[in-house]
């Protein structure tokens, strides 16, 4: 019976939602928190219908693409520069690993404070947020290219442009790529974080922190799924994506 | 580079001439100075900048200020209650999210059952970030304790679940094997095999649990503020007092990296193998 096998990873699910239906379905107390599922899929329908939905979740992915890609070219930039220039290194290192050391979204006060509470400040952390593990994968990337592929180019007289496009940037593409496999979901998170921080404007957050001061629950449980979801399929487009960039290493 | 060769060749040269000891550590010790070039010119950057009044006191203070604030705020005890009530749930939720997560990961590792039963709904759950649930468990749990500790449980259970499976499912066969033909009593084989060939992976999956819910915890203090570091530092930013946020913003820094620092300590010592 294979079909009744590969039901019973159904089981659990299906008794917790049962549960929250019962729940739901005590009292008006319990009620507040725990809405009736058919009232979920009511808020869903609702929220598409009226755009609502897809407006904060547009606001949302804009949003992170941008932090994400100043993040990642900041990024990888001072971690090639850091790779090349041992002064740099000397300089740039010993306050990179101090300021990574705060919780990143504890710095959204003082960002408030600086940046107002708007847009730039929400971008600022996403921003932040893909650029630690740039810097640190490219470094290490550049740093451990093997010594004999450096010989190679030297051999063939390559230039540093050459050197760079010919050996250095293939030879470091695997770490470029991890880099960029633990920034995409550290952005996103940052992203949901500055939202339901930093109150303002279209977004995933917003509309869940507005749900939130208004008991809607139902609109909550929507956006987190929405999240979620989004997060695995950024996830999965990130590592498609590298094995399509690396797929001459087999 | 001009630096890192300089500094190599010259420990080179003190190994070779090891009598002149001396000479070694003073170069080794010229490296950490080197290294505290940046930090001190951002200092006087930051003072500079202070003194030609380039921006608003709103929004740059001199560094004496922060220094002020902070021994403001630690003598009227807001600091020590905050630091205190902060590290308190982080001690909680953290010691039952990680027991639970090593408790689930060894079952879901060991047994077919869970794997089938549990398996997907475990995969499933682990995918939503701690952030996102947090309005849901504002309205479940209101904004007290029960709030921060279940989002620190969240935020701990799975990442150490999960070290803890690929830890035991790493575990070679031949190791379990060799215990078995041993015929070794459980306790030993848990001591001699189990133990030392699991331990090191979770520690890290651990490790990596304690820096996030250290995140989350002070993002959480921020949103729903009510006592803690975060919300010290909440209260900071509607009154426009930089200088306490700034002081939020060095102790969470100092604490986040203390967390990770004690952490790899322990590693240290529990597994004596493992030392470089």
């Amino acid at each position: 019976m294979p079909v009744l096998k590969s039901l019973r990873g159904w089981l659990l699910p299906v008794l917790l939602l049962c549960l929250w239906q019962y729940t739901s379905q005590r009292d008006a107390a319990h009620a507040y928190a725990f809405v009736p599922l058919e009232q979920v899929w009511a808020a869903l329908l609702e929220r598409l219908g009226d755009g609502d939905l897809l407006r904060n979740l547009a606001g949302s992915l804009l949003r992170t693409s941008l932090g994400l890609l100043i993040g990642v070219v900041l990024g990888t930039g001072v971690g090639a520069l850091m790779a090349t220039s041992g002064i740099a290194l000397t300089l740039i290192n010993p306050v990179y690993q101090s300021i990574r050391q705060v919780p990143l979204l504890g710095l959204t006060p003082l960002l408030g404070l600086w940046l107002g509470n708007g847009e730039t400040a929400k971008i600022f952390i996403i921003a932040l947020a893909s650029f630690y593990p740039m810097v640190l994968n490219t470094y290490e990337g550049l740093r451990n290219v093997d010594f004999r592929y450096r010989e190679v180019g030297r051999v063939y007289g390559f230039g540093r442009a050459l050197l760079f496009r010919r050996v250095l940037l293939p030879a470091s593409l695997p770490s470029l790529f991890t880099g960029l496999q633990q920034a995409v979901p550290l952005a996103w998170i940052a992203a949901v974080g500055g939202e339901l921080l930093f109150n303002v404007g279209a977004g995933l957050g917003n509309l869940m922190m507005q749900a939130e001061t208004g008991a809607r629950m139902d609109v909550i449980v929507v956006c987190t799924a929405s999240i979620t979801v989004l997060g695995i399929l950024m996830s999965y487009l990130t590592s498609l994506a590298a094995a399509h960039a690396l797929r001459w290493r087999q | 580079m001009s630096t890192h060769t300089s500094a190599a060749t010259a420990g080179g040269a003190g190994s070779l001439l090891s009598g002149l000891e001396i000479r070694r550590i003073d170069w080794s010790r010229l490296r950490v100075l080197a290294g505290l070039i940046s930090p001190l010119l951002l200092l006087v950057v930051w003072a500079l900048a202070v003194r030609a009044h380039w921006f608003t006191e709103q929004i740059l203070v001199p560094p004496a200020a922060v220094l002020d604030a902070f021994e403001e705020v630690w003598d009227s005890g807001e600091l020590p209650d905050g630091l205190k009530i902060s590290l308190y749930r982080l001690a909680a939720g953290f010691a039952l999210g990680s027991l639970s997560g090593l408790a689930l990961g060894t079952l879901l590792a060991t047994s077919r059952q869970a794997q089938i039963y549990i398996g997907p709904t475990f995969n499933a759950l682990r995918q939503v970030p701690t952030l996102a649930l947090t309005p849901m468990f504002i309205l479940i749990f209101g904004i007290g304790e029960t709030l921060k500790i279940a989002i620190i449980l969240k935020a701990t259970l799975f990442p150490v679940a999960i070290a803890t499976v690929e830890a035991v499912r790493d575990i070679p066969r031949a190791y379990l094997e060799v215990g078995r033909a041993l015929r070794l009593p459980p306790w030993t084989q848990f001591r001699r095999i189990l133990f030392p060939a699991s331990v090191p992976p979770i520690l890290t999956g651990v490790r990596i649990a304690l820096g996030r819910s250290w995140m989350v915890l002070v993002a959480v203090e921020l949103l729903a503020a009510d006592t803690g570091i975060g919300q010290l530092m909440e209260i900071g930013r509607q009154m426009l007092r930089i200088d306490i946020v700034m002081v939020g913003v060095i102790v969470t820094g100092l604490i986040g990296f203390s967390l990770d620092r004690g952490l790899r300590l322990l590693e240290w010592a529990l597994l004596p193998w493992k030392r470089p």
